[in-house]
């Protein structure tokens, strides 16, 4: 993979903008979350530890798809998870983050439906997986790539989210929709609404 | 669960027709249409195979939701060997005759051997007949059709061929009823070389689906988005895909002149608002379409269909001509003849290429409207110069030992995006598996210029191999389930999964899908290796990589082949540009398929 050049420049700059409205829209906190892309045979991952409201191109690393290499050791401590969802799938870009309503709601139930139109669109519900042990633990590996063929996002319980994409772009809007869906179930239980009331029959079995 | 998948076999050289059932294990595995087809072709994928000798079959596939009343879905596919650029090759069309051959009682078609004489292939409730049609031969699109609909009914379905497909014109297309047309490769030349003129197919059996209460709360989801987006319910309505000039005109992507320039600046007179204005009478559309994207337009009393955006610049500004006045007619008198619209266009501007250069002789000069019409009619009926025009730009160009000239990959003429101006796009071309064409390479203009799903940058390189893959895939997916692409501009993969398991009783998830897709992607691949077209075709005219566009949004701009040729390559597990054994393994294609022929 060349590291110069305008091809190279503007993928650092997808990854520092995308890295910053995260983190601007309260979506991860000083240091939580990672981001990576597809390239080819290689997988393009924030350094483990890194600030992504302050990404520059030191902050990345590329590691092989399937192999090891020297740059494993300075990814995140996610690269494992996403390089199973990229084997497993056709998706070219993984954003993980910690959005806090979406991570209070996936503590309670299986599922999380949106009520908002927008979140219908998007999702029509979304599931939540629950581990014993979820940060780059064998069991995300395992689970989650399954559940990232059916569904563009997906909470792990306490946690955080998980959505894919064809680029980073694609997985910031499917995480920002999903907190907005839920900042707005939160906001209508909040004001007395009953939730089995507002979903209706929308999620019916059929879709 | 959908349990069987009728086949019907017709050789038109002894008459036999065999019907079978088909294991629906292939139908999961390769959807539908497009890649039944291009697994039923195995058998004949073989180096030096003439595809117009009689022996290649003509295959005519439904998809799983042919038929079932789900949005821009009434389509089927048509596979054969191209005699364009010796790639295997699908097309497909709306109108009539996919649900008509599922009512008639085949989800596949297999038409093999020629007759000795034109004939008319009929399905009529599962009965199948050759009948003679020496009457018809000859006879334009229309003329066809209206004969054939005076016998059958307008309800009946009918794929007709017009004199070039009769007379070989390696472009020649299928027309399926009177305005829709399977271009691209040349089938209506297949079809030709078996002296078959027609197929009609009448039928009142049900489409089979699985559960159609499901079905019906997936199509509500599907079509609320289908009327939300603009470019399904506000642009393709209003003005056809002739919308796209002003928009590839803005990216600086609309070629000139054979690709010697683009156009800039915003007078054109030859836009999709000019033509909606000025010259459209009606939209039109497919059968069960709800975007209607057809252009019914008229011209001092020629009244027919289109053009199309890619009609527009083929036929117009590819060869220095703006005026719609001249375009129009032009286009309407492809579909007569049975023309590809984008390879007629892409010919004869080589070919006016050639003669600016001093290096051919022709009849035809840029700019000049007053021989296009006569010279539309010599390569229908390979008369003078015609009949070198009718094998295409690279037999044109080599034969001036000038292949540089002839904007084309694999023999297929380039339609009307310059690359320069959308990496991907350009990439898509050399890597499309039917040759140098826009929806089989991926269709990158929808992520690069559109947006659709999302911008990505049209002067990035990396990370456009896997951009590519992924729409080639997910086209191969739309293709076999036999579904209009501009549907999928709206609706997701996982939507048309769940389509397809309502109809079928399947489970499968969107991203099975796009693994169906990236099976037929590999298969056809294969095919095409084992016909001697490889990865030293993975290539683009050389004004593309060496010559920067001049002016324009996307001045100073080369495509960078090369680059995204590697990071496709190994997205793809292709070493070297061949599917790797392991990759062949995972996706079930290391042993040989089309044993049911």
């Amino acid at each position: 993979m060349k590291k110069e050049g305008e091809s190279f420049k503007r993928m650092v700059e997808e990854f520092t903008r995308v890295g910053r409205i995260l983190f601007e829209a309260g979506l991860n906190n000083s240091h939580s979350g990672n981001l990576s892309i597809r390239v080819g045979d290689r997988v393009v991952v924030t350094r483990r530890g890194a600030m992504l409201g302050e990404l520059t191109a030191g902050d990345l690393v590329d590691v092989g798809l399937a192999e090891d290499d020297s740059g494993i050791a300075l990814a995140s401590t996610e690269v494992r998870v996403h390089r199973a969802v990229y084997a497993a799938t056709s998706h070219l870009a993984l954003v993980h983050a910690h959005p806090r309503t979406a991570t209070a709601f996936s503590m309670g139930r299986d599922f999380i439906v949106p009520v908002d139109e927008e979140g219908r669109y998007y999702f029509k519900r979304i599931p939540v997986l629950t581990l014993q042990a979820s940060i780059g633990s064998d069991d995300l590996e395992r689970e989650l790539p399954a559940m990232l063929k059916d569904y563009p996002i997906v909470m792990v319980r306490g946690h955080g989210a998980f959505a894919v994409g064809g680029n980073l772009e694609e997985g910031l809007q499917i995480t920002h929709a999903l907190e907005w869906s839920c900042d707005i179930l939160l906001r209508c239980l909040a004001l007395g609404m009953k939730e089995e009331i507002l979903i209706g029959d929308r999620t019916h079995g059929k879709w | 669960m959908l349990e069987e998948w009728r086949l019907i076999k017709v050789d038109l050289g002894s008459g036999a027709v065999e019907k079978d059932v088909l294991d629906t294990r292939y139908v999961r595995d390769l959807v539908g249409g497009r890649g039944l087809g291009a697994s039923l072709l195995t058998p004949f994928a073989i180096k030096g195979v003439d595809p117009l000798d009689g022996s290649v079959p003509l295959i005519l596939a439904a998809g799983p939701l042919t038929g079932t009343g789900i949005p821009s879905g009434d389509r089927f596919s048509l596979s054969t060997i191209s005699p364009l650029t010796g790639t295997v090759m699908d097309t497909n069309s709306g109108g009539r005759l996919g649900r008509s051959l599922r009512r008639a009682g085949a989800e596949l078609l297999i038409i093999t051997g020629r007759s000795p004489e034109p004939v008319i292939l009929s399905l009529e409730d599962g009965e199948v007949k050759v009948l003679q049609a020496k009457e018809l031969w000859g006879r334009t699109v229309s003329e066809t059709v209206l004969r054939l609909q005076a016998r059958w009914g307008k309800p009946a379905g009918m794929s007709v061929i017009g004199p070039a497909g009769e007379n070989g014109v390696r472009y020649a297309s299928i027309m399926t009823e009177r305005m829709r047309a399977m271009g691209r490769g040349g089938a209506g030349a297949v079809m030709g070389s078996k002296n078959l003129k027609a197929i009609v197919a009448l039928g009142k059996g049900m489409v089979p689906v699985h559960d159609r209460e499901r079905l019906q709360v997936v199509l509500e989801e599907s079509n609320r988005w289908l009327r939300a987006h603009p470019v399904t319910s506000k642009a393709l309505p209003a003005l056809g895909t002739p919308m796209m000039v002003k928009i590839c005109t803005r990216a600086g992507i609309f070629p000139l002149r054979n690709f010697q320039g683009v156009a800039v600046g915003e007078e054109q007179a030859y836009t999709g608002e000019e033509l909606a204005k000025r010259f459209t009478v009606s939209s039109s559309g497919c059968t069960g379409c709800y975007i209607q994207c057809g252009r019914v337009t008229e011209v001092d009393g020629s009244r027919g269909e289109g053009p199309e955006y890619e009609s527009l610049w083929a036929l117009g500004p590819d060869l220095g001509i703006e005026d719609l006045k001249k375009i129009i007619p032009a286009a309407h008198r492809c579909n007569e003849l049975g023309m590809d619209t984008i390879s007629t266009g892409g010919t004869l501007a080589c070919a006016m290429e050639l003669a600016q250069r001093d290096i051919r002789p022709s009849g035809v000069r840029f700019g000049e409207a007053g021989s296009l019409m006569k010279v539309l009619e010599d390569i229908a009926y390979r008369r003078d110069e015609g009949d070198d025009l009718a094998d295409g730009s690279m037999v044109l160009a080599r034969k001036a030992g000038a292949l540089q000239y002839a904007m084309q990959v694999k023999g297929m003429e380039l339609p009307g995006y310059d690359p320069r101006g959308a990496q991907g796009q350009g990439l898509a071309y050399a890597t499309s598996n039917r040759g140098g064409c826009h929806l089989r390479g991926g269709y990158l203009i929808a992520r690069e210029i559109l947006g659709i799903p999302k911008k990505v940058h049209p002067g990035q390189v990396l990370g456009k191999g896997g951009h590519v893959a992924r729409a080639q895939d997910f086209g191969a997916v739309a293709d076999s389930l036999s579904v209009c692409r501009f549907a999928t501009f709206a609706l997701a993969p996982e939507y048309w999964s769940r389509m397809l398991n309502a109809v079928t009783g399947w489970d499968v998830g969107g991203e099975d899908l796009i693994r169906a897709g990236e099976r037929i992607i590999n298969l056809e691949r294969i095919l095409n290796l084992e016909m001697g077209v490889g990865p030293d075709t993975d290539i683009l005219p050389p004004r593309f990589t060496d010559e920067p566009l001049a002016e324009g949004a996307s001045s100073g701009e080369v495509v960078h082949l090369d680059d995204l040729l590697a990071e496709y390559y190994a997205h793809r597990d292709w070493p070297g540009g061949v599917p790797s054994e392991s990759r062949r393994k995972e996706l079930g294609l290391h042993e040989k398929r089309g044993g049911v022929l």
